[in-house]
Formats: C-alpha cells, sequence, structure tokens
C-alpha cells in the first residue's frame, strides 16, 4: 500500500488559490466519495480549512502506477473544483510513506499552521475523519493512522505549552486581566471609544465571566448602539455621556480605550483619583489607540496598569517566541512517533510474508511425509511420532535464519 | 520510631521544596504532580511523628523549642495544602515548603534535650494557647508571603515582562493575605486570653509586668491595627508588604524574648 498525501496551504499558495479549491463541510461527504471513486484510491481523507487542502489517500501497491498516482489527483482536483491543473500544480507539495505521516502528525499538532500551536486544527482533522469513516472511506489503515495522529497531537499538547500563551491581542489582554483579578467573572469593563479590536476584547472579557459593560463615546446614539450589541441574560450594559466619563470610570475595573482623541484622555493625576475613589482596587487600562488615550505615567500610580497597543504586540511577539521555542520540542516527538508508527506498520506488513513462508514449508514437509508413506507404513506410532518431531524440528530449523532475516527488515536502521 | 517518621517528613518536605519550583513557576503539571502528594505525605507522617514525639514524652503539647518548632511547621504545611485546594496556587510553597522543611531539620536530626517549665503541662488549655499563638504566627507568615508574591507580580505587570512566571493573580494573593489575618486575629486573642487566665491563677499579677508579657500585648494591638488598616484602606502592595513586616518583626521580637523573659520560657533555665 502507498500513502501518498497532496495539498496545498498558506505556506504555498495565496488565497486566490486557496479558497477556489476549498470545501465547504457541508459538501466534505460528497468530496470524499468522488475521491474514494478514483482509480486505485483504496482509502482516502479530504482535510478542508481556511488554511489548506489536503487529500491522504491509500493507493495500491503498484509499482508501475506511481507516475500515474498525482496526475489521477490532480485530475480529480481539476473534475471537482473545475480549477485547470496548471494552476494548481505550482502549489501544490507531495508526500509519501513515511514524509507523509509525518506531515499528518506535524498537521493535527498545529506544528504546520498558520500560527504554530492554534488549537482548532485538531478538531478540523477529526471532522474530516469522522466524514471520510461515514462515508466509508476511512477503514483498516487509514484508521489506525488517524487515531495514532490524534494520540500524538494530544501528546504534544499535554507535554510541551505550544498552545499554553495568548498571541492574539484580545487573548492576551483577557490573559493580563486575569493576573490581576484573577476570575473576571462580576468585573465591570468600561468601553471608551469604539472600535473592532476593542469591541472584540469586551467580548473576550464577557465569555471569561465580566458581568457590565459601560460605553462612553462622544456621540451618545453610538454609545447606546454599541452597549446594545453587548446585551445579554448574564451582562448588564449601560451607555453613559461623555461628560460623566470622569465620574463613572472608577466603576470600572477594566477599560478599553480607543478613542481617535488627538490628546489623552487619561492623566496620571486620573489614574490616582480613580485608586483612590476604589480604595486602590486595581485598575487594568488597555489602549488600543493611536495616538494613545491614556499617559503612560498612569501606570506608575500603584494600583494602576497601562497596556498600550505596542505593549499588547510585544507580548504576542514574545509568546510567538515561547510557542516556537516549544515547536522545536514538539517535533522532536513527532519524529519519535513517525519512527515508531513506521516500525509498527512494517511488522504489521511483514507478518503475511512470514505466514506465507511457513505454509510453504508445512506443506513441503507434508508432502514428502506422503511420498515416503509407503516406506513408512511398518513403524509404530510412536516411531511415527518421532518422525512427524523430526521433521518439524528440521523444517522450523531450516526457517529460522530466513524468518529472523525478514523479522529483521522490518526493523529501523538505527534499531539494529 | 517517631524520629523516623520526623525524617521522613523532611525529607518529602526537601522533595516537595524542589518541585515546587518548576510547577509555580514555569506552570509545569508533572512537577505539581510530584510536590502536592509529597506535601500531603510529609503532612501525615509530621503528625504521626508529632503524635509519637509527644506521647512518648508523656505531655500533650509541645514544650520544648524543637517540638514547638515541628508543630509550626505542620501548621505551615497544612496552611499551604488549604490554600492550593482554595486558590489553586502553588506559588506559596517556594517560600512555606523550605521553611517546612527548615523547620522539621533540627528536631528530626539533632533531637533536643530540654526539659519543660511548665508546672501545669498536662493541661489541654496550655495546649491551646501554644497551639493558638502559633496558628497566629503561621498565618501572620502566610499574608507577609502572600504581600510579597503581591509585590512581585505587581512589579511584574508594571514592567510588562513578556516572562511572566506563574504567580497568583493581584486579587487572589491580596485576598490570601487579608483572610490569613482575619484568621489570624481570634487565634491570637484567645491564645493570649488563655495564656493570661493561666497566669492569673498560677503566678498571679507579677506576671504581666515581664516584657515579654507585655510585648505580647503590644504585638496584638499592632496586629489589630494592621488588620483595621488594610481593610479600610485597602492598603495592597509595597506598603501592605512593610506594614506586614514590621508587624511580622515584632512577633519574632516577641518570639525571642523567651530567651530573656523569667517567667515565660519553654524550657527551664
Amino acid at each position: 500500500m502507498n500513502l501518498v498525501l497532496l495539498g496545498i496551504n498558506h505556506n504555498t499558495a495565496p488565497i486566490e488559490v486557496r479558497e477556489r479549491l476549498a470545501i465547504p463541510s457541508t459538501r466534505l461527504a460528497d468530496a470524499t466519495r468522488s475521491l474514494l471513486h478514483q482509480p486505485g484510491i483504496r482509502e482516502g481523507l479530504i482535510l478542508s480549512t481556511c488554511n489548506r487542502v489536503e487529500l491522504l489517500t491509500l493507493q495500491e501497491d503498484d509499482e508501475t502506477q506511481q507516475p500515474q498516482i498525482k496526475a489521477d489527483l490532480l485530475r480529480f482536483l481539476h473534475e471537482y473544483f473545475s480549477v485547470p491543473p496548471h494552476e494548481i500544480q505550482p502549489h501544490l507539495y507531495e508526500h509519501r510513506d513515511r514524509e507523509a505521516v509525518r506531515h499528518l502528525f506535524r498537521v493535527a499538532s498545529s506544528l504546520d499552521s498558520m500560527v504554530v500551536g492554534e488549537p482548532q486544527i485538531l478538531g478540523q482533522v477529526k471532522e474530516s475523519y469522522t466524514i471520510a469513516r461515514e462515508v466509508g472511506a476511512v477503514s483498516t489503515h487509514l484508521e489506525s493512522l488517524l487515531q495514532r495522529t490524534f494520540t500524538v497531537a494530544k501528546k504534544i499538547r499535554s507535554e510541551t505549552q505550544i498552545g499554553s500563551s495568548s498571541v492574539s491581542i484580545a487573548s492576551i489582554a483577557v490573559d493580563l486581566a486575569k493576573k490581576i483579578f484573577g476570575s473576571l467573572a462580576g468585573k465591570t469593563v468600561l468601553l471608551v471609544g469604539a472600535g473592532k479590536m476593542s469591541e472584540l476584547a469586551a467580548r473576550h472579557l464577557i465569555q471569561q465571566g465580566a458581568a457590565s459593560i459601560l460605553v462612553v463615546n462622544r456621540t451618545q446614539s453610538r454609545a447606546e448602539k454599541i452597549a446594545s450589541t453587548f446585551a445579554g441574560p448574564a451582562v448588564h450594559t449601560e451607555a453613559i455621556p461623555f461628560d460623566d466619563l470622569y465620574d463613572q470610570t472608577p466603576r470600572a475595573d477594566i477599560v478599553i480605550t480607543s478613542t481617535g482623541a488627538p490628546q489623552k484622555i487619561f492623566e496620571r493625576s486620573h489614574g490616582q483619583l480613580f485608586l483612590h475613589a476604589r480604595r486602590n482596587r486595581p485598575m487594568f487600562f488597555i489602549d488600543i489607540a493611536v495616538p494613545r488615550d491614556v499617559d503612560p505615567r498612569v501606570n506608575e500610580v500603584e494600583g494602576c496598569f497601562v497596556y498600550d497597543i505596542d505593549d499588547l504586540q510585544q507580548v504576542a511577539a514574545a509568546n510567538l517566541a515561547d510557542r516556537s521555542r516549544e515547536a522545536a520540542a514538539a517535533e522532536n516527538i513527532v519524529s519519535r512517533e513517525v519512527d515508531k508508527y513506521q516500525e509498527r506498520i512494517q511488522s504489521r506488513d511483514a507478518v503475511p510474508a512470514i505466514k506465507a513462508l511457513q505454509q510453504h514449508a508445512e506443506d513441503l514437509r507434508q508432502a514428502e511425509l506422503a511420498r515416503s508413506q509407503s516406506k513408512l507404513a511398518d513403524l509404530t506410532s510412536e516411531q511415527r511420532e518421532a518422525v512427524e518431531a523430526l521433521t518439524r524440528s528440521l523444517t522450523a530449523k531450516l526457517l529460522h535464519p530466513q524468518l529472523t532475516a525478514l523479522r529483521e527488515s522490518t526493523r529501523p536502521k538505527d534499531s539494529e | 520510631m517517631s524520629l523516623l517518621w520526623l525524617k521522613v517528613a523532611v525529607v518529602l518536605y526537601g522533595i516537595a521544596a524542589l518541585a515546587v519550583l518548576p510547577a509555580a513557576l514555569y506552570d509545569r503539571p508533572r512537577w505539581r504532580h510530584i510536590a502536592i502528594p509529597a506535601t500531603i505525605a510529609a503532612v501525615l507522617f509530621h503528625f504521626v511523628s508529632l503524635a509519637e514525639m509527644l506521647n512518648a514524652a508523656h505531655h500533650r503539647l509541645p514544650v520544648d523549642t524543637h517540638e514547638t518548632q515541628t508543630l509550626l511547621g505542620l501548621l505551615l504545611a497544612i496552611s499551604f495544602l488549604l490554600i492550593y485546594w482554595r486558590y489553586r496556587t502553588l506559588s506559596l510553597g517556594i517560600f512555606l515548603l523550605p521553611i517546612c522543611f527548615l523547620l522539621g531539620l533540627v528536631p528530626a536530626f539533632h533531637p533536643s534535650q530540654e526539659t519543660s517549665a511548665f508546672p501545669m503541662i498536662q493541661t489541654g488549655w496550655i495546649f491551646l494557647h501554644v497551639a493558638l499563638l502559633l496558628a497566629a504566627y503561621a498565618a501572620l507568615l502566610l499574608s507577609l508571603l502572600a504581600s510579597l508574591l503581591y509585590l512581585v507580580q505587581e512589579r511584574r505587570l508594571k514592567q510588562k515582562s513578556s516572562m511572566l512566571p506563574s504567580l497568583p493573580p493581584l486579587e487572589t494573593a491580596d485576598q490570601i493575605g487579608l483572610k490569613a489575618l482575619l484568621f489570624g486575629l481570634p487565634c491570637m486573642t484567645a491564645g493570649l486570653l488563655i495564656g493570661s487566665l493561666i497566669a492569673q491563677a498560677t503566678v498571679g499579677p507579677t506576671y504581666f509586668r515581664d516584657p515579654k508579657i507585655l510585648l505580647a500585648f503590644a504585638m496584638w494591638l499592632v496586629y489589630i491595627a494592621m488588620i483595621y488598616i488594610r481593610r479600610h484602606s485597602g492598603l495592597r502592595g509595597r506598603r501592605a508588604v512593610y506594614l506586614s513586616s514590621f508587624v511580622f518583626l515584632v512577633v519574632l521580637a516577641v518570639w525571642a524574648a523567651n530567651e530573656f523573659s523569667s517567667v515565660h520560657r519553654f524550657t527551664a533555665p
């Protein structure tokens, strides 16, 4: 059997190509069925995400057909998506057998993702597997490979810190808020100004338990509109007139600013007043505005913590660097697991050959005994048993070197 | 036999003290799985050892310095486990577990030959007096350590250090500090009250003119003042550390005064 993986991803193909080959999850079952009907394909799986489209196939073991495999898969892509082969081919990568296993392990472990360590990819691989299994495209070989893939991905998550640190601005803001407040349950968030990033950060904070969203905008109607977008059964929302900003700010544990104001809105003296009003309970300012809304000297006030967009981006960069370090450890795990998997597969492949050899020897033994039947007719039953034992022992001893060599040949070189 | 169990407990405290470093600072779950079971086992062995030690000496309360140290170590280890159970933070173990290790080390490997100076050694009241005051000292130490952790975490957040170790959140550290103090106050009050009643009954009014005893009451006043200030001004961070450190120094002075007191000593002079 040949394992062949053909695909494009964010490294090899621009979005214009990827979007033409993307398969929505509703059509994935149909696409997998079509793939399975291609000549020579025994098992198959399609992984389609916003960053990659990959075809994993198990093909008949026919060496003369090998050059044809890629052409067949290209034709499938061409027919299914109506994209000419010459537009796909420059972006296509192909991995076979051991390298295909390695690639699959890396993809599921998020080592091949655009943001290394992101957790969604494992779920996407599992979804593809479930669909392929439902349409009968995954059975013995791919089943065992995919189960191993999920185990490896989980192992990497638990043994490395690859996914432990946040890399998006909104999730970093949440992480920092948790370092200050612990639980965010019941906390009050004040949004000053409007902006996609600040609203995204506020949504992350609500997901983590923030209970009140206060919105301040120079235009009251705009503030009310933004506040209404956060309304929910567990969330109290309130639009506050801009004139009340400084009176109301001490109510907030977390302040997210993203106004277009040319001057600072919050000065150091404001920080001191707020802290006094809050009896020194800490405050977290997330300043996403450029130019900045919060004077950096507010950070000097004991209990006030100010992070501007550069600070958040620096944390993101440092976390990405951490992930890269962890990725090196994860790559080692992948290499070890690929070796183990290959060893297991090769041992499994050797079993039919060993059985066939043993059966052939047994057939020869029985045939020789049958040929000598007339000459052995006078033997007593004990003598017959002795001859049986002798011939069995002889064939076993004659086969021993061949069977040992066969078993050894399936082991990886470095374990010899 | 009691010393054997104490030695085992000390070794386990040592293992836990080492394992808690990567577990708390780098959030490594594998090390946490060593630190917590090792501490639980150490506490069990420590308890058995203390019970055997007191039973063998035919009294039910720690009377010499080593026994008192051992009880204090046990209380600190239990408080570490309680804080871990309640707040899921291991960071206090960075300080508490080495302290438990050191408090057990000398009694385990160099047992004292001191004799008791208490005439009413068999009474449960003295046990309560000692245990409650030790609990108050342990609570104060916890509060100081929590304030220190608050300070370190606050500095790191202000410096925007990307390498933030896994310390407890500021509010958690603050809560641990304040709750420890609030737990320590009734312990200290009851401990001093029981001690005063016993002293009044056995020694008489002269007991209360001893500098050690006067210092102990001053410590109680300072302790109350600290709680008042922390609760009513929301004192946190640097100033909370200064205040806790000052009260802790007072406690150390009260502890050390045992050596100079003529009426309140652990051992016979």
